[in-house]
């Protein structure tokens, strides 16, 4: 295939993608008067919210955080969080981009509380995940499938590939919400890819 | 599934291709209910951010007055007193959803008014510089409850906003030990005057 021109597959992402932009700005039209009324103070408008978003903010924390009840508690503690600054929200981004900051930051305090509980300079996953990742060390870095090796990733790399590869934001913003220098972002993305690639030609092998 | 360690577009077009929305394995609209059904608009400050906020006044409220005992030995009365507000004398806030502890802010506003009272014996050039640091810091904490607004929780803009807050306690605690040292001097200067030693 000449390079530059797009696969079957990435043809079919792109018009994934386009329908999702569409679908995207008419959710937001549906939802505003919902996010009105929740501004004033209506519980069952931001229970409507709440139904609208939760897939979208579990299936971020679940990935960033690669542990379910770990994600339940963040994805719980984000929703608490945006009806308390909701009187605050400009429409200066969209509600769900809006929702998946505090998300992250609902992540990434629960990171830095977990640290500093344990006292360890890094989490426990991490240091596995490292491991697994030497394919020389036995047969468990064969891992089952994507998620399987995404949720095994070092959490920095981690954050960064969830954020950019799945959920479409740019080194910018990820890093912007990760709170990391964009240089920064972009190399742990790549090491994000290198660690998955190997691991998934692993899984591959006979 | 076959991607090659450098397929890098193999690999996005399958990271794009996951599902973006993960339902969780229970409803968990309950245990979020119980924490929204009564949202006061504004909450009050988290207890680490209180205590901190607490040092701080304390320290700034006992610097004023060991200053006064130290300087006068006897408590000093009100002098006249003359009205020049503090410019920018803005209500504080800790981000969207919060304020700042009651007990905070009351403080924060004695020192103030305090202030206010006294500003206008300042030197003109350090007064100048008073309300230029003053406006400097409020401009700095207003912007960082705006960009709190947009990013909730973003841990690194509420230690900026706590720090900012703070530096405006010590400015307003130190300006007010001076004024105040400058009004004993007056009084004893008056003193002085009145009874020749």
């Amino acid at each position: 295939m000449p390079a530059g021109r797009e696969t079957r597959a990435e043809v079919a992402v792109r018009a994934a993608d386009d329908a999702s932009e569409f679908e995207r700005a008419r959710r937001r039209e549906e939802e505003r008067p919902l996010v009105e009324a929740a501004i004033r103070g209506s519980a069952a408008a931001f229970e409507a919210l709440y139904r609208l978003h939760v897939g979208h903010v579990y299936g971020l924390c679940l990935r960033m955080t690669a542990h379910p009840a770990t994600a339940e508690d963040c994805t719980q503690e984000t929703f608490v969080q945006a009806w308390r600054s909701l009187p605050s929200f400009g429409y200066r981004s969209a509600f769900g981009t809006w929702l998946h900051r505090i998300a992250v930051n609902a992540v990434l305090a629960h990171g830095r509380r977990r640290r500093e509980a344990t006292g360890a300079d890094r989490p426990i996953d991490e240091v596995v995940a490292d491991t697994l990742a030497d394919p020389s060390l036995g047969e468990d870095a064969a891992v089952i499938d994507l998620e399987e090796a995404i949720r095994r990733l070092p959490p920095g790399a981690r954050d960064v590939l969830v954020l950019t590869g799945i959920y479409g934001y740019s080194h910018e913003e990820a890093a912007a919400m990760l709170g990391l220098a964009v240089g920064t972002c972009k190399s742990q993305l790549h090491r994000a890819r290198r660690l998955l690639g190997e691991r998934l030609a692993l899984e591959e092998e006979p | 599934m076959t991607i090659r360690p450098d397929d890098d577009r193999a690999l996005e077009a399958a990271l794009a291709r996951l599902p973006r929305s993960v339902d969780p394995p229970r409803d968990l609209w309950p245990g979020i209910a119980a924490r929204v059904e009564d949202r006061p608009g504004r909450s009050g400050l988290r207890w680490p951010w209180a205590a901190a906020a607490a040092v701080v006044l304390v320290v700034a409220s006992s610097a004023i007055t060991a200053s006064l005992v130290r300087r006068a030995g006897t408590p000093v009365a009100a002098g006249p007193v003359a009205e020049a507000p503090v410019p920018g004398t803005a209500s504080t806030a800790f981000g969207p959803g919060h304020t700042l502890d009651p007990a905070y802010d009351a403080a924060r506003r004695n020192l103030v008014d305090e202030l206010s009272r006294r500003i206008d014996r300042m030197p003109p050039s350090a007064r100048q510089r008073l309300e230029a640091n003053l406006g400097e810091l409020r401009r700095a904490s207003s912007e960082i409850n705006g960009l709190l607004a947009e990013r909730p929780g973003d841990p690194l803009l509420e230690e900026l906003l706590l720090a900012t807050y703070q530096d405006e306690l010590a400015v307003l605690a130190n300006a007010s030990q001076i004024t105040a040292a400058a009004d004993l001097r007056a009084v004893a200067d008056e003193t002085e005057k009145r009874i020749p030693l």
